[in-house]
């Protein structure tokens, strides 16, 4: 399986070296940003192969990022990571390829990152 | 024919429609002011048609039919008498002494007219202008007295009285002054025809004047009580309704008893403003009410007298009562009492049921909008909650999250290499999300407990300020300082001391995280009255008008909370209010004088601190008290 760069983006400190430790001890290349303006900026700067995405943050948030990001021409595989119960509803929303609720544990994170990478 | 042969005509028939309206009514609904009615108006109608009876057999020049005339004639004051006295009551002695006078004017005018015509006519004059003229001003003095279209027709009355004694003492001044008098006879006619259109304003208005006339009053009741829809307290509402009623009639007293829909009882205002409950068959509000048809009693404590101590009380003489019902529903029954016999019986009905059908309408308009307003409230409340527990959720799982993810890790680790290090970084992440859930799940509990009354505050007299005290030792190693600004002398209040300290804390924990960077909250405590208050002060960004009170609900979470993640429940300020209420005292928000907000705690102060609290006596700093006050206390 080649190397993933993951970006995971989340206000949360605890959550993003969580999931960041989670995904590192499956193989994963991680980068983090706390919202979604420091996340525009990882794009340009690592051009991850797929995004963990919070919905809800401040500055701005996922929808905000999302339309952005799209609207940059970039394609990258986008999952929801977010706590409401609203979670398919907002993976939809936004376009997403996946999504997993919060709380969750490695074989969640790990199935719907992989959904979404091997997702045409 | 002339003119005045032609007025005098009409006004002849005029009074014969009259008579024969009055008649038509005395005859179908008797009552002594009616029959007294017809007794006027057939005197004046019997003269009309004996004296043109009297031409066409050629006697009427005879003196004895003169006399028959003049006789007929003079039991039209006297029936005035008797009609002042239905209307509004005379003294005996003037109904008696006016009985006698027609006696003797009778006997005079019958038998003196052929020797002595002008001592009959200045009798005649003299009767008319003293008898009729003391009805005359009664009825006016009715009129006053009176109001809405009781007052127009007895007003008509008094005018018509005034203009037919005026006619007819016109008529023996020509017949003394002897000359031909052309003007007198027009005055005369004028007069007289005024006088029956008076009367008929008076005594049979036709329905589309009294329609005319009773309009005012309904307006004026629905302008007065249209905005009782909107008064919160039914009490409140019913008794303005009471007195708008009573106002209309200018009654001197109005009730209105409400069904109950589960007991056989009807529901009033009473005089203390408090409800008050009697069977739903007592009084002739209750007889009504289970008639379901309007009812009249003349004499309330003659027909009842049972209740007669409760009828004189309220000045209660006549009354009057309708059901209040709308599509067939029984809402209750409007009474209204009048110390003296209504004297247009008919329209006070009318007026009556209109209220009646108004009130229903009002009452009908308040039930729905009371409703729908609880309705709304149960909305919101479940709107909040709903709101609540996705909210309390999204809190559960994000430290959940952590302490699940954390704890696979380990356990994927220990899986591939038993000996592997642990992670220190990681087990702090878990420790500290786990106490973060823990913080969450008590802080459920003691909202619930608190809304379930299960908490029991153990309350002991203690300092407050010792306690605000502690509360900002905790805090002092907080980076910048923390201002306690307090009097000397101990204020003592009977608390739960860990119960008004986790207040405190958490008040101060919102004024750390609402508040300014740059500025640092600031405790005050000092005495108001008989109450200590409490403040803990923040020059944040404050709380919006319509907030300040709604952040103490459970569930709710102002705006300004909802953007920072690193929250509660939200129960926060609702724990505060609950433990506060508890100790009998009341919390609220304010706004900070220099921006940022204020909360205030208000307690009781023990009336007599035991003596272990006594400090030396000083004066309390005054509210708002400011920087370099002499009792600030630096951290």
């Amino acid at each position: 399986m080649p190397e993933l760069r993951v970006l995971v983006v989340d206000d949360e400190a605890d959550i993003r070296a969580t999931v960041t430790a989670m995904l590192e001890i499956e193989g994963y290349d991680v980068d983090e940003a706390a919202n979604g303006a420091d996340a525009l900026h990882a794009i340009e700067e690592h051009a991850p192969d797929l995004i963990l995405l919070d919905m809800r943050m401040p500055i701005l948030d996922g929808w905000g990022f999302a339309s952005e990001l799209r609207r940059r021409g970039h394609r990258t595989p986008i999952v929801v990571m977010t706590a409401a119960r609203d979670a398919a509803r907002w993976a939809s929303e936004i376009a997403a390829s996946a999504f997993v609720a919060k709380p969750f544990g490695l074989d969640d994170l790990i199935t719907a990152v992989e959904r979404a990478r091997l997702q045409p | 024919m002339t003119a005045l042969e032609l007025i005098s005509l009409v006004t002849q028939v005029l009074f014969v429609g009259l008579f024969v309206a009055v008649l038509w009514h005395a005859i179908r609904h008797p009552t002594r002011a009616r029959t007294d009615t017809a007794l006027l108006f057939g005197s004046i109608v019997a003269v009309v048609v004996l004296s043109r009876a009297f031409q066409w057999l050629g006697v009427a020049e005879q003196p004895w039919a003169v006399g028959v005339l003049l006789l007929t004639l003079n039991v039209a004051p006297y029936a005035m008498i008797r009609l002042v006295d239905d209307f509004s009551g005379t003294a005996a002695w003037v109904r008696v002494a006016g009985a006698a006078a027609l006696v003797v004017i009778g006997l005079i005018s019958l038998v003196g007219f052929a020797t002595a015509p002008v001592i009959v006519e200045i009798a005649t004059i003299v009767w008319f202008l003293a008898v009729g003229g003391y009805a005359a001003i009664a009825f006016a003095r009715e009129a006053r007295r009176t109001r809405g279209i009781t007052r127009r027709r007895m007003a008509a009355v008094a005018i018509g009285a005034a203009l037919f004694i005026a006619a007819i003492v016109l008529v023996f001044l020509g017949a003394l002054a002897s000359n031909d008098t052309v003007m007198l006879s027009v005055l005369t006619q004028l007069f007289a025809l005024a006088a029956v259109l008076a009367f008929f304003l008076g005594f049979a208005p036709p329905s589309w004047i009294r329609r005319a006339w009773r309009e005012p009053d309904l307006r004026a009741f629905l302008e007065r009580s249209v905005h009782l829809t909107g008064v919160a307290d039914d009490r409140q509402a019913i008794a303005d309704l009471q007195r708008a009623a009573a106002d209309t009639f200018g009654a001197s007293g109005a009730a209105i008893g409400i069904a109950d829909p589960d007991r056989p009882v009807l529901r009033y205002v009473g005089r203390d403003g408090e409800w008050v409950e009697y069977p739903n068959d007592a009084f002739v509000g209750g007889r009504t009410f289970q008639a379901q048809h309007r009812m009249v009693v003349m004499d309330a404590v003659g027909a009842d007298p049972d209740n007669a101590a409760a009828y004189e009380r309220a000045g209660a003489h006549t009354v009057i009562a309708a059901p209040v019902s709308a599509e067939g529903r029984r809402i209750g029954v409007l009474t209204v009492y009048a110390d003296r016999a209504p004297i247009f019986i008919e329209d006070d009905l009318w007026l009556l049921e209109l209220l009646a059908d108004q009130t229903a309408v009002l009452l009908e308009a308040r039930a729905l909008t009371t409703q729908a307003s609880e309705l709304r409230g149960r909305e919101e409340a479940a709107r909040l909650k709903e709101e609540f527990l996705s909210a309390a959720a999204h809190d559960l799982r994000t430290p959940l999250t952590v302490v699940l993810g954390q704890a696979e890790l380990i356990e994927r680790r220990l899986l591939r290499d038993p000996s592997a290090p642990v992670d220190p970084a990681g087990i702090a992440r878990m420790a500290r999300e786990a106490r973060h859930l823990r913080d969450l799940v008590s802080e459920l509990l003691d909202a619930q407990r608190l809304e379930q009354g299960l908490t029991v505050m153990e309350l002991a007299p203690a300092d407050l300020g010792s306690i605000v005290e502690a509360v900002r030792a905790r805090h002092a190693d907080h980076g910048v300082p923390l201002v306690l600004d307090g009097p000397d002398e101990a204020l003592v209040a009977s608390v739960d001391r860990p119960r008004l300290e986790q207040v405190i804390e958490n008040l101060l924990e919102n004024a750390y995280k609402y508040g300014a960077d740059d500025k640092p909250p600031a405790l005050r405590i000092w005495q108001e009255g008989a109450e200590a208050r409490i403040a803990v002060v923040d020059h944040g960004a404050g709380i919006a008008d319509g907030e300040r009170e709604r952040i103490f609900e459970r569930f709710y979470r102002a705006p300004r909370a909802r953007g920072i993640t690193d929250t509660g429940m939200g129960l926060g300020l609702y724990i505060c209010r609950r433990i506060v209420e508890e100790h009998g005292g009341r919390i609220w928000a304010e706004r900070t004088p220099t921006g940022g907000a204020t909360f205030v705690i208000a307690l009781a102060l023990e009336p007599e601190a035991p003596s272990e609290f006594v400090r030396h006596a000083h004066e309390a700093p005054t509210w708002p008290s400011t920087a370099g006050n002499e009792a600030v206390a630096d951290a």
